[in-house]
Protein backbone atom coordinates (compact mmCIF):
# COMPACT_ATOMS: atom_id res chain seq x y z
CA UNK A 1 0.00 0.00 0.00
CA UNK A 2 2.76 2.50 1.25
CA UNK A 3 5.09 1.07 -1.54
CA UNK A 4 1.99 2.27 -4.13
CA UNK A 5 1.40 5.85 -2.50
CA UNK A 6 5.27 6.24 -2.96
CA UNK A 7 5.14 5.41 -6.54
CA UNK A 8 2.25 7.54 -7.52
CA UNK A 9 3.89 10.19 -5.70
CA UNK A 10 7.21 10.10 -7.64
CA UNK A 11 5.14 9.78 -10.54
CA UNK A 12 2.88 12.50 -10.17
CA UNK A 13 5.95 14.85 -9.36
CA UNK A 14 8.97 14.42 -11.47
CA UNK A 15 11.03 17.15 -9.03
CA UNK A 16 10.80 14.77 -6.06
CA UNK A 17 11.34 11.92 -8.39
CA UNK A 18 15.07 13.47 -9.19
CA UNK A 19 15.17 14.42 -6.09
CA UNK A 20 14.75 11.18 -4.52
CA UNK A 21 16.10 9.40 -7.19
CA UNK A 22 19.61 12.03 -6.35
CA UNK A 23 19.87 11.33 -2.72
CA UNK A 24 19.40 7.34 -2.95
CA UNK A 25 22.49 7.44 -5.68
CA UNK A 26 24.61 9.84 -3.26
CA UNK A 27 23.79 8.14 -0.29
CA UNK A 28 24.96 4.72 -1.70
CA UNK A 29 28.13 6.10 -2.49
CA UNK A 30 28.57 7.77 0.49
CA UNK A 31 27.48 4.41 2.19
CA UNK A 32 30.38 2.80 0.00
CA UNK A 33 32.83 5.35 1.15
CA UNK A 34 31.97 5.12 4.40
CA UNK A 35 32.47 0.87 4.86
CA UNK A 36 35.79 1.14 2.44
CA UNK A 37 38.04 2.03 5.91
CA UNK A 38 36.31 -0.42 8.35
CA UNK A 39 37.57 -3.97 8.26
CA UNK A 40 34.04 -5.83 9.57
CA UNK A 41 34.56 -9.62 10.35
CA UNK A 42 34.17 -11.99 7.54
CA UNK A 43 34.75 -9.14 4.82
CA UNK A 44 38.91 -9.29 5.57
CA UNK A 45 41.12 -11.91 3.79
CA UNK A 46 44.43 -11.31 5.09
CA UNK A 47 44.00 -7.49 5.31
CA UNK A 48 42.45 -6.98 2.44
CA UNK A 49 38.50 -6.06 2.10
CA UNK A 50 36.18 -5.59 -0.75
CA UNK A 51 36.60 -2.72 -3.05
CA UNK A 52 33.40 -0.97 -3.01
CA UNK A 53 33.79 1.93 -5.02
CA UNK A 54 34.37 -0.53 -7.74
CA UNK A 55 30.97 -2.43 -6.81
CA UNK A 56 29.40 0.83 -7.47
CA UNK A 57 31.57 1.97 -10.25
CA UNK A 58 30.23 -1.59 -11.70
CA UNK A 59 26.96 -1.68 -10.58
CA UNK A 60 26.05 2.30 -12.29
CA UNK A 61 28.25 1.37 -15.53
CA UNK A 62 26.20 -1.86 -16.33
CA UNK A 63 23.30 -0.44 -17.78
CA UNK A 64 24.86 3.19 -18.81
CA UNK A 65 26.88 4.26 -21.68
CA UNK A 66 30.31 4.52 -21.20
CA UNK A 67 30.65 8.36 -21.24
CA UNK A 68 28.31 8.16 -18.12
CA UNK A 69 30.78 5.27 -16.50
CA UNK A 70 33.37 7.36 -16.68
CA UNK A 71 31.86 10.14 -15.52
CA UNK A 72 31.19 7.83 -12.35
CA UNK A 73 34.90 6.60 -11.76
CA UNK A 74 36.13 10.30 -12.04
CA UNK A 75 34.12 11.45 -9.53
CA UNK A 76 34.82 8.29 -7.42
CA UNK A 77 38.58 8.14 -8.26
CA UNK A 78 38.93 11.81 -7.34
CA UNK A 79 37.05 11.16 -3.65
CA UNK A 80 39.12 8.11 -2.79
CA UNK A 81 42.39 10.06 -3.95
CA UNK A 82 41.31 12.56 -1.24
CA UNK A 83 40.78 9.52 1.35
CA UNK A 84 44.54 8.02 0.22
CA UNK A 85 47.46 9.65 -1.52
CA UNK A 86 47.11 11.73 -4.98
CA UNK A 87 49.57 9.52 -6.60
CA UNK A 88 49.05 7.05 -8.05
CA UNK A 89 45.46 7.96 -8.64
CA UNK A 90 42.08 6.10 -8.37
CA UNK A 91 40.83 8.37 -11.48
CA UNK A 92 42.50 6.53 -14.06
CA UNK A 93 41.62 3.01 -12.72
CA UNK A 94 37.79 3.30 -12.12
CA UNK A 95 37.64 5.15 -14.95
CA UNK A 96 38.76 2.48 -16.88
CA UNK A 97 36.59 0.37 -15.24
CA UNK A 98 33.79 2.35 -15.80
CA UNK A 99 34.02 2.80 -19.99
CA UNK A 100 34.59 -0.95 -19.72
CA UNK A 101 31.71 -2.29 -18.11
CA UNK A 102 29.65 -0.22 -20.02
CA UNK A 103 31.06 -1.48 -23.14
CA UNK A 104 30.84 -4.87 -22.42
CA UNK A 105 28.54 -6.70 -24.60
CA UNK A 106 26.35 -8.16 -21.66
CA UNK A 107 23.11 -9.30 -23.36
CA UNK A 108 25.21 -11.16 -25.92
CA UNK A 109 27.70 -12.87 -23.46
CA UNK A 110 26.36 -12.85 -20.34
CA UNK A 111 22.72 -12.81 -18.52
CA UNK A 112 21.39 -10.40 -16.14
CA UNK A 113 22.07 -12.22 -12.79
CA UNK A 114 24.09 -12.50 -9.24
CA UNK A 115 26.72 -14.68 -11.43
CA UNK A 116 27.61 -12.56 -13.88
CA UNK A 117 28.08 -9.52 -11.91
CA UNK A 118 30.53 -11.41 -9.66
CA UNK A 119 32.18 -12.18 -12.68
CA UNK A 120 32.51 -8.58 -13.95
CA UNK A 121 33.68 -6.99 -10.83
CA UNK A 122 36.19 -9.99 -10.39
CA UNK A 123 37.49 -9.22 -13.79
CA UNK A 124 37.35 -5.27 -13.06
CA UNK A 125 39.36 -5.62 -10.01
CA UNK A 126 41.77 -7.22 -11.38
CA UNK A 127 41.98 -5.00 -13.81
CA UNK A 128 41.82 -1.79 -11.72
CA UNK A 129 44.79 -3.10 -9.41
CA UNK A 130 46.51 -3.69 -12.52
CA UNK A 131 46.10 -0.15 -13.24
CA UNK A 132 47.39 1.09 -10.13
CA UNK A 133 50.38 -1.64 -10.31
CA UNK A 134 51.70 -0.05 -13.61
CA UNK A 135 51.45 3.23 -12.39
CA UNK A 136 53.31 2.20 -9.60
CA UNK A 137 56.00 0.66 -11.94
CA UNK A 138 56.67 4.06 -13.89
CA UNK A 139 56.68 6.01 -10.17
CA UNK A 140 59.53 4.01 -9.75
CA UNK A 141 59.68 4.28 -5.45
CA UNK A 142 59.82 0.47 -5.31
CA UNK A 143 61.10 -2.40 -6.55
CA UNK A 144 58.96 -3.82 -9.48
CA UNK A 145 59.27 -7.30 -7.82
CA UNK A 146 57.62 -5.46 -4.77
CA UNK A 147 55.32 -4.26 -6.75
CA UNK A 148 53.84 -7.16 -8.83
CA UNK A 149 54.32 -9.71 -5.61
CA UNK A 150 52.09 -7.56 -3.62
CA UNK A 151 49.73 -6.73 -6.81
CA UNK A 152 49.07 -10.93 -7.11
CA UNK A 153 48.15 -10.95 -3.35
CA UNK A 154 46.19 -7.59 -3.96
CA UNK A 155 44.13 -8.50 -7.37
CA UNK A 156 43.49 -11.60 -6.06
CA UNK A 157 42.24 -10.92 -2.59
CA UNK A 158 39.95 -7.94 -3.55
CA UNK A 159 38.90 -9.62 -6.55
CA UNK A 160 37.18 -12.12 -4.78
CA UNK A 161 36.27 -10.31 -1.76
CA UNK A 162 34.79 -7.77 -4.13
CA UNK A 163 32.97 -10.23 -6.33
CA UNK A 164 31.24 -12.15 -3.35
CA UNK A 165 29.86 -8.86 -2.25
CA UNK A 166 29.03 -7.24 -5.26
CA UNK A 167 24.68 -8.47 -5.11
CA UNK A 168 24.95 -6.57 -1.45
CA UNK A 169 25.73 -2.96 -3.68
CA UNK A 170 24.27 -4.09 -7.73
CA UNK A 171 20.74 -5.72 -6.46
CA UNK A 172 19.13 -2.68 -4.21
CA UNK A 173 20.93 -0.41 -6.40
CA UNK A 174 19.79 -1.57 -9.64
CA UNK A 175 16.08 -2.40 -8.28
CA UNK A 176 15.87 1.12 -7.29
CA UNK A 177 17.15 2.89 -10.96
CA UNK A 178 14.90 -0.11 -12.90
CA UNK A 179 11.97 1.17 -10.42
CA UNK A 180 12.42 4.95 -11.24
CA UNK A 181 12.88 4.16 -14.87
CA UNK A 182 9.77 2.74 -15.31
CA UNK A 183 7.93 5.16 -13.89
CA UNK A 184 9.36 7.64 -16.13
CA UNK A 185 8.65 5.84 -18.59
CA UNK A 186 4.93 5.74 -17.56
CA UNK A 187 4.21 9.48 -16.66
CA UNK B 1 24.54 30.36 -29.64
CA UNK B 2 21.04 28.60 -30.78
CA UNK B 3 22.19 25.08 -30.60
CA UNK B 4 24.11 25.89 -27.33
CA UNK B 5 20.75 27.17 -25.94
CA UNK B 6 18.74 24.23 -27.21
CA UNK B 7 21.42 21.85 -26.00
CA UNK B 8 21.43 23.80 -22.26
CA UNK B 9 17.87 23.76 -22.36
CA UNK B 10 17.62 19.63 -22.79
CA UNK B 11 20.25 19.00 -20.83
CA UNK B 12 20.17 21.71 -18.21
CA UNK B 13 19.47 18.99 -15.01
CA UNK B 14 21.95 16.61 -16.68
CA UNK B 15 24.48 19.02 -16.50
CA UNK B 16 23.96 20.96 -13.20
CA UNK B 17 24.02 17.43 -11.49
CA UNK B 18 27.23 16.33 -13.15
CA UNK B 19 28.71 19.47 -12.30
CA UNK B 20 27.43 19.39 -8.83
CA UNK B 21 29.08 15.82 -8.55
CA UNK B 22 31.77 16.48 -10.21
CA UNK B 23 32.77 20.08 -7.48
CA UNK B 24 31.95 17.70 -4.65
CA UNK B 25 34.14 14.77 -5.67
CA UNK B 26 36.43 17.87 -5.93
CA UNK B 27 36.35 19.09 -2.61
CA UNK B 28 36.56 16.12 -0.97
CA UNK B 29 39.88 15.53 -2.97
CA UNK B 30 40.90 18.86 -1.85
CA UNK B 31 40.02 18.24 1.44
CA UNK B 32 41.74 14.68 1.66
CA UNK B 33 38.22 13.51 2.62
CA UNK B 34 38.13 15.14 5.93
CA UNK B 35 33.98 15.44 5.88
CA UNK B 36 34.10 11.51 5.36
CA UNK B 37 36.59 10.58 8.28
CA UNK B 38 34.50 12.70 10.50
CA UNK B 39 31.26 10.79 9.72
CA UNK B 40 32.76 7.59 9.74
CA UNK B 41 34.23 8.61 13.39
CA UNK B 42 30.68 9.91 14.54
CA UNK B 43 28.95 6.25 13.13
CA UNK B 44 31.81 3.74 14.42
CA UNK B 45 31.83 5.34 18.17
CA UNK B 46 29.24 3.39 19.78
CA UNK B 47 31.27 0.38 18.30
CA UNK B 48 34.72 1.64 19.98
CA UNK B 49 36.99 -0.58 21.93
CA UNK B 50 36.63 1.26 26.04
CA UNK B 51 39.99 2.56 26.87
CA UNK B 52 39.08 2.55 30.34
CA UNK B 53 39.25 -1.23 30.58
CA UNK B 54 42.35 -1.76 27.70
CA UNK B 55 42.96 -5.08 27.13
CA UNK B 56 47.10 -5.41 26.88
CA UNK B 57 48.24 -7.52 24.68
CA UNK B 58 50.28 -8.90 27.39
CA UNK B 59 52.63 -11.02 25.21
CA UNK B 60 53.29 -8.28 22.50
CA UNK B 61 54.16 -5.09 25.34
CA UNK B 62 56.18 -8.27 27.24
CA UNK B 63 58.42 -8.37 24.39
CA UNK B 64 58.34 -4.05 23.85
CA UNK B 65 59.65 -4.46 27.57
CA UNK B 66 62.63 -6.80 26.51
CA UNK B 67 63.65 -4.60 23.45
CA UNK B 68 63.57 -1.78 25.89
CA UNK B 69 65.60 -3.33 28.14
CA UNK B 70 68.49 -4.18 25.52
CA UNK B 71 68.11 -0.50 23.96
CA UNK B 72 68.52 1.14 27.80
CA UNK B 73 71.41 -1.24 28.23
CA UNK B 74 73.70 -1.10 25.63
CA UNK B 75 72.76 2.81 25.26
CA UNK B 76 73.86 3.04 28.79
CA UNK B 77 76.99 1.93 27.77
CA UNK B 78 77.42 3.96 24.85
CA UNK B 79 76.50 7.16 27.88
CA UNK B 80 79.32 5.80 30.45
CA UNK B 81 81.69 6.80 27.73
CA UNK B 82 80.58 9.92 26.43
CA UNK B 83 79.95 11.35 30.22
CA UNK B 84 78.30 14.71 29.53
CA UNK B 85 75.02 13.56 27.90
CA UNK B 86 71.12 14.82 28.23
CA UNK B 87 68.20 12.85 28.25
CA UNK B 88 64.86 14.25 27.10
CA UNK B 89 62.42 13.69 28.99
CA UNK B 90 59.59 11.54 27.90
CA UNK B 91 56.05 13.34 27.24
CA UNK B 92 52.75 12.46 27.87
CA UNK B 93 50.94 10.78 25.37
CA UNK B 94 47.12 10.73 23.78
CA UNK B 95 45.56 7.44 24.06
CA UNK B 96 43.61 6.93 21.25
CA UNK B 97 41.22 3.54 19.63
CA UNK B 98 42.36 2.29 16.20
CA UNK B 99 38.86 2.91 14.58
CA UNK B 100 39.77 1.97 10.49
CA UNK B 101 42.05 0.78 7.92
CA UNK B 102 43.22 2.48 4.87
CA UNK B 103 40.14 2.92 1.85
CA UNK B 104 42.54 1.12 -0.41
CA UNK B 105 44.83 -1.82 0.04
CA UNK B 106 48.12 -0.02 -1.65
CA UNK B 107 48.45 1.93 1.34
CA UNK B 108 48.95 0.92 4.83
CA UNK B 109 46.87 3.48 6.97
CA UNK B 110 45.04 3.21 10.30
CA UNK B 111 42.00 5.99 11.25
CA UNK B 112 42.63 6.83 15.03
CA UNK B 113 39.77 8.43 17.03
CA UNK B 114 41.42 10.84 18.00
CA UNK B 115 42.06 14.30 16.15
CA UNK B 116 43.03 17.91 16.63
CA UNK B 117 40.48 19.07 19.15
CA UNK B 118 42.59 16.19 21.31
CA UNK B 119 45.79 17.75 20.58
CA UNK B 120 47.29 15.38 17.85
CA UNK B 121 48.86 17.32 14.90
CA UNK B 122 50.54 16.06 11.88
CA UNK B 123 53.86 14.03 12.66
CA UNK B 124 53.17 12.56 15.78
CA UNK B 125 54.36 9.43 16.09
CA UNK B 126 52.00 6.25 17.13
CA UNK B 127 53.02 3.31 19.47
CA UNK B 128 51.37 0.59 20.28
CA UNK B 129 52.42 -2.36 23.04
CA UNK B 130 55.27 -3.78 20.67
CA UNK B 131 57.30 -0.55 19.70
CA UNK B 132 56.67 1.96 16.97
CA UNK B 133 53.88 1.60 14.62
CA UNK B 134 53.86 4.69 12.71
CA UNK B 135 53.55 8.54 12.18
CA UNK B 136 50.37 11.16 11.48
CA UNK B 137 50.35 12.14 8.35
CA UNK B 138 46.77 13.92 7.85
CA UNK B 139 44.48 14.86 10.84
CA UNK B 140 40.83 16.37 10.89
CA UNK B 141 38.92 17.38 14.00
CA UNK B 142 38.17 14.02 15.46
CA UNK B 143 40.12 11.61 13.18
CA UNK B 144 43.78 10.99 12.51
CA UNK B 145 45.40 9.17 9.91
CA UNK B 146 48.32 7.00 10.62
CA UNK B 147 51.27 6.23 8.08
CA UNK B 148 52.21 2.41 9.14
CA UNK B 149 56.29 1.73 9.25
CA UNK B 150 54.49 -1.09 6.96
CA UNK B 151 54.08 1.24 4.15
CA UNK B 152 56.14 0.85 1.73
CA UNK B 153 56.59 4.44 0.83
CA UNK B 154 58.03 4.91 4.70
CA UNK B 155 61.29 4.72 5.38
CA UNK B 156 62.97 5.43 8.96
CA UNK B 157 66.72 5.38 9.76
CA UNK B 158 67.10 2.09 12.66
CA UNK B 159 69.81 1.14 14.31
CA UNK B 160 70.99 -2.72 15.81
CA UNK B 161 70.61 -2.22 19.33
CA UNK B 162 73.66 -4.24 20.17
CA UNK B 163 76.05 -3.18 17.90
CA UNK B 164 74.50 0.24 16.93
CA UNK B 165 75.37 -0.52 13.12
CA UNK B 166 72.73 1.89 10.98
CA UNK B 167 70.75 1.24 8.01
CA UNK B 168 67.00 2.21 7.12
CA UNK B 169 63.97 0.32 6.82
CA UNK B 170 61.43 0.26 3.86
CA UNK B 171 57.84 -1.05 4.42
CA UNK B 172 56.72 -5.03 3.19
CA UNK B 173 53.24 -4.38 3.31
CA UNK B 174 52.84 -6.84 6.05
CA UNK B 175 54.39 -6.54 9.31
CA UNK B 176 57.60 -7.21 7.78
CA UNK B 177 60.39 -4.24 6.48
CA UNK B 178 63.79 -4.59 5.05
CA UNK B 179 66.46 -2.88 6.49
CA UNK B 180 69.07 -1.48 4.06
CA UNK B 181 72.54 -1.36 6.46
CA UNK B 182 75.02 1.58 5.58
CA UNK B 183 77.29 -0.67 5.78
CA UNK B 184 79.14 -3.20 3.81
CA UNK B 185 80.09 -5.61 6.71
CA UNK B 186 77.70 -4.92 9.22
CA UNK B 187 77.08 -6.77 12.71
CA UNK B 188 74.16 -8.29 12.97
CA UNK B 189 72.50 -11.55 14.11
CA UNK B 190 69.19 -13.31 14.11
CA UNK B 191 67.39 -12.16 16.62
CA UNK B 192 68.81 -8.76 17.20
CA UNK B 193 66.56 -5.99 18.47
CA UNK B 194 66.20 -3.24 16.04
CA UNK B 195 65.21 0.83 17.26
CA UNK B 196 65.18 3.87 16.00
CA UNK B 197 68.13 5.31 14.96
CA UNK B 198 69.26 8.99 16.55
CA UNK B 199 69.55 10.00 12.36
CA UNK B 200 66.27 9.55 11.69
CA UNK B 201 64.02 12.66 12.04
CA UNK B 202 60.55 11.61 11.49
CA UNK B 203 60.75 9.68 14.65
CA UNK B 204 62.50 9.96 18.25
CA UNK B 205 65.76 7.92 18.87
CA UNK B 206 65.69 4.63 20.43
CA UNK B 207 62.21 3.74 20.19
CA UNK B 208 61.51 -0.72 19.56
CA UNK B 209 60.90 -1.14 15.63
CA UNK B 210 60.87 -5.13 15.66
CA UNK B 211 63.96 -7.66 15.42
CA UNK B 212 65.86 -9.55 12.63
CA UNK B 213 64.10 -12.54 11.12
CA UNK B 214 66.62 -13.34 8.38
CA UNK B 215 69.74 -11.52 7.34
CA UNK B 216 70.85 -11.72 3.70
CA UNK B 217 74.53 -10.21 3.28
CA UNK B 218 74.83 -10.99 -0.28
CA UNK B 219 72.66 -8.55 -1.40
CA UNK B 220 74.43 -5.60 -3.39
CA UNK B 221 74.90 -2.36 -2.97
CA UNK B 222 73.94 -2.95 0.98
CA UNK B 223 73.49 -6.27 3.18
CA UNK B 224 69.79 -6.52 3.58
CA UNK B 225 67.52 -7.97 6.81
CA UNK B 226 64.19 -8.78 6.79
CA UNK B 227 62.77 -7.16 10.02
CA UNK B 228 59.69 -8.58 12.01
CA UNK B 229 57.61 -5.71 13.16
CA UNK B 230 56.85 -6.32 16.64
CA UNK B 231 53.65 -4.05 17.00
CA UNK B 232 50.79 -6.66 15.99
CA UNK B 233 49.08 -3.78 13.79
CA UNK B 234 46.94 -6.10 12.04
CA UNK B 235 45.22 -6.78 15.10
CA UNK B 236 45.66 -3.62 17.71
CA UNK B 237 42.55 -2.14 19.06
CA UNK B 238 44.47 0.84 20.35
CA UNK B 239 47.38 3.10 20.18
CA UNK B 240 49.25 5.94 21.94
CA UNK B 241 50.13 9.05 20.15
CA UNK B 242 53.19 10.92 21.33
CA UNK B 243 53.92 14.48 20.75
CA UNK B 244 57.24 14.63 17.75
CA UNK B 245 58.57 18.11 16.05
CA UNK B 246 60.40 16.86 13.70
CA UNK B 247 63.19 19.06 11.92
CA UNK B 248 62.35 20.96 8.72
CA UNK B 249 63.18 18.76 5.84
CA UNK B 250 62.18 17.80 2.13
CA UNK B 251 62.97 14.29 2.48
CA UNK B 252 60.92 10.73 3.21
CA UNK B 253 57.08 12.64 2.90
CA UNK B 254 54.58 10.58 1.11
Amino acid sequence: MKNESLTAVLQERPLTRVVANCAVTAGSVLLCLLISPSRLPGMELAGIGPNWLLIWVVSWSVKRTAFQGALAGLILGLIQDGMTAYSPTHVLSLMLVGILTARLRKERYLKEDFISIALIVFAMAVIAETVTAIQYSFQGDRTLVEIWTYHQLIALGSAVLSSLWAPIVYYPLNRWWQHIQTIEQQS
Amino acid sequence: MFTLRRWWDRHRLQATLIGLAVGSALFLRQTEGAVLYEAYQILVRPFQPNLERKTVLANAQNQELQQRLTELESQNQQLRALLGYMGETKKPGITAPIVGRSADHWWQHVLMGRGSRDGVQEGYVVMAPGGVVGRVINVTPSTSRVLLLSDPSSRVGVTVSRSRFMGYIRGQSSNRAVMEFFDKVPDVRQGDVITTSSLSQLFPAGLPVGRVESINMSKSPAPEAVIELTAPVSFLEWAIIYPHTQPKSGEAKN
